[in-house]
């Protein structure tokens, strides 16, 4: 069930394009800023490239997951789609899938676009780097898709998915950032391990919260 | 009544404490007289995570019972909770000046954990204001309530993490207080204030609660009469006769 | 356009031996304050085909989403073949089929996506077959691989009409749905409403062009300004309502 809707929305994506394009340009354009903002100090522009890395990626993915919902705004088919016999967790889990599947591929090109942008050595620590990207992926999406649902319906949903949203990623954000940072460095206190894991036990307590809350989004 | 003697003495209780605080107690060697707003600080800072506790079950309380006066209380608990995380915040910050010389320093974890509660609920509240009818307000916001409680423990142990790998504690760090090793009269005075804001809260709580019930007791008799306005305008061939246990039975 | 429409068996039981298929028991919803139902206590039987009528904002639409536990009620309860709305609202949704306005189509889908995405969603047996069936039931086989977004309004609600074909619902409930049909598709409606009655399915439909439809339907409800108006003919009737009696006070789902 949760398959047949993340692949009815890569169907529909692949179509229409909404979500993954424009984000990825928005991204590309958030890093430019920051260049920008920052420079033109090269040191200094790696030092921050994973808290940049990071903020980018958290940026545009607010958008992804709001267009992913967007969707749903098709001739009322969210309504539709709550009509389904469907268990309102495989709703969740379809809808998160798609938006897990934007977010990887938004993090693997922003991770590449930081390595060139900001002379940042990705190859060296390439393992971890994946691992962390991969975890802080699977986090946007369950509470984006949380939140984007929580707003799609809303009046002032533009400003109300990152203002509920970005406060719940906090925590996620320190974790891949701190993470980002030890795998660049080479891990001098060890401390990689500790921060993928909160990244796990985010992304746990985070997905359960969301499928079990989701229903009753549903409901009016 | 009852309600009007526990203000009082909440009111009463503070006053005390805040003369104990202020003069009784010596003030802390390292950080002179500024440790005193520590007393109310943490106190706040307690409450306020109490009262966001409340919102989120009271929250799991609504969906499950679906009784309104449970979205009362999680009302409540955001407002109330609000306030306290706020006042903490600034006692943060008025203590942060002097001793460390900044208003805000980014390795204390409690400081940017209760930033971070006070944006959630903030968001909370902000987004309640969204919805009209009541029963889907509720519902909506419980949800909201309850994944952000579910993220504060997160917080805490994300940003206690951060400053523990980090290089060891700063000086002038809040936690010395809680050091059981502390003496006897800084911890009598802190469970002294916290009793204290804590029957404040309670008052306060009581208050805003009896509050939102009115308001909702006014919303739901304008729903009423609208109700039967409505039918007493619309035109009707035939009015059956009102329903009575006799005329159910007829009606199979 | 093929003679007999596919529609699912289901075994309903014979007429007179089956409870009402809708009741309702001053059954109201308020949007932004205002009634836009102001309760309504009706019963409708099983197998029947009724008429919902009434000018604009009569809450006739308002209704059928209730009933299609799209909405849920602000007072009052409501029972679909038994079960509560309020209470049992995914027991009822296995039940019924509902047409809105909006058709819930994903436009960059195709035809043929859009209903096989549905029968995934319905579990419909036989899932590949019954698409087919159904697109050529409602004549949009030769435009099954195309995509929605081209499709005209009349195209789009015979497809919803086809979506509805692929599930086994034993209540139908049809908002306009002559609306923004040419003949063709007025036709098709008119078989689908013989299909189903051949059935034993329970319709209800809202209607302005009440004319179109004195052949199909059993009965008829007028709604106006939220409130039973009257009822003709067979198989709906108005019930005794609590709320006209001085002092009364509505049922509600929520304590408050």
């Amino acid at each position: 069930m949760a398959l047949a809707i993340a692949r009815k929305d890569a169907l529909a994506e692949l179509r229409g394009r909404h979500a993954t394009v424009s984000t990825l340009f928005f991204a590309a354009i958030v890093l430019l800023l920051f260049g920008f903002a920052l420079g033109p100090d090269s040191a200094r522009l790696a030092a921050a490239a994973p808290g940049l890395l990071w903020l980018a990626i958290v940026f545009a993915g607010i958008l992804a997951v709001s267009r992913l919902h967007l969707l749903e705004t098709d001739d009322e088919a969210l309504e539709q789609l709550a009509l389904y016999p469907v268990a309102r967790r495989a709703i969740y889990a379809g809808k998160a899938l798609g938006g897990l599947a934007v977010m990887l591929v938004l993090g693997l090109l922003v991770l590449g676009a930081v390595g060139v942008l900001f002379a940042v050595d990705i190859g060296g620590a390439l393992l971890p780097l994946l691992l962390t990207v991969i975890l802080g992926a699977i986090g946007i999406a369950a509470v984006g898709t949380f939140y984007a649902g929580v707003t799609v319906r809303l009046r002032a949903r533009e400003v109300m998915l990152p203002l509920l949203m970005l406060p719940v990623l906090a925590p996620l954000l320190l974790g891949a950032v701190k993470a980002t940072t030890a795998a660049l460095t080479g891990d001098p206190f060890g401390e990689l391990a500790s921060w993928l894991q909160l990244l796990v036990a985010f992304d746990v307590i985070m997905v359960a919260a969301g499928a079990a809350t989701y229903g009753y989004l549903l409901e009016d | 009544m009852k309600t009007r003697i526990l203000g009082f003495v909440a009111a009463a209780a503070i006053a005390a404490m805040a003369i104990v605080s202020l003069f009784v107690v010596p003030a802390d060697l390292n950080q002179g007289d500024a440790q005193r707003v520590m007393y109310p600080h943490v106190a706040s800072a307690w409450l306020g995570y109490l009262s966001f506790g409340v919102t989120a079950v009271a929250g799991i309380l609504w969906v499950w019972k679906r009784d309104l006066r449970f979205d009362a209380v999680a009302l409540a608990g955001a407002e109330i909770g609000v306030m306290f995380t706020a006042f903490a915040i600034w006692g943060g910050m008025m203590w942060g000046r002097p001793v460390w010389g900044v208003f805000w320093q980014w390795e204390d974890p409690r400081l940017t954990t209760t930033a971070l509660l006070l944006a959630l609920y903030v968001g909370y509240l902000l987004f309640r204001r969204l919805t009209d009818d009541p029963a889907r307000r509720a519902t909506r916001a419980a949800i909201v309530g309850i994944v952000a409680a579910v993220d504060i423990p997160i917080v805490h142990f994300s940003v206690e993490w951060w400053r523990g790998l980090h290089q060891g504690a700063t000086i002038g760090s809040p936690s010395r207080m809680l050091n059981p090793a502390a003496p006897m009269v800084f911890v009598g005075t802190l469970l002294g204030m916290l009793a204290a804001f804590t029957l404040a809260w309670v008052y306060l709580m009581i208050r805003r609660y009896q509050l939102a019930r009115v308001q909702m007791a006014r919303e739901e008799a304008v729903r009423l009469e609208r109700l039967a306005a409505a039918r007493a305008v619309a035109p009707r061939a035939s009015t059956p006769a009102p329903r009575t246990p006799e005329s159910t039975e007829a009606a199979r | 356009m093929p003679q007999t429409i596919y529609v699912s068996p289901r075994s309903l039981g014979a007429f007179d031996e089956r409870p009402p298929a809708v009741v309702t028991a001053d059954l109201a919803r308020l949007f932004a304050g205002s009634p836009a139902l102001a309760g309504v206590s009706l019963r409708v039987d099983a197998g029947a085909t009724v008429a919902l009528l009434g000018p604009n904002g009569a809450g006739k639409t308002t209704l059928l989403r209730l009933l299609a536990t799209v909405i849920r009620p602000s007072y009052g309860t409501a029972r679909v073949d038994g079960l509560d709305i309020g209470r049992e609202p995914e027991l009822v949704r296995a039940r019924v089929a509902y047409l809105s306005h909006a058709t819930g189509l994903y436009d960059d889908l195709t035809a043929r996506e859009n209903l096989a995405f549905a029968a995934e969603m319905l579990a419909t047996p036989d899932a590949r077959h019954r698409v087919t069936r159904a697109l050529e039931d409602v004549g949009l086989a030769g435009r099954a691989d195309d995509r929605v977004r081209g499709f005209s309004a009349g195209m789009r609600r015979r497809l919803a009409l086809g979506r509805i074909l692929l599930g086994s619902a034993s209540l139908v409930l049809l908002d306009e749905p002559y609306a923004a049909l040419d003949a063709d598709g007025m036709a098709l409606v008119d078989q689908l409403l013989t299909a189903w009655r051949d059935a034993g399915v329970t319709v209800l439909l809202t209607s302005h062009a009440p004319e179109r439809l004195a052949v199909t339907i059993d009965g008829s409800v007028v709604l106006d300004r939220g409130v039973v108006a009257e009822t003709r003919g067979n198989g709906v009737a108005e019930l005794p309502s609590a709320l006209d009696v001085p002092s009364a006070t509505p049922a509600r789902q929520v304590v408050s």
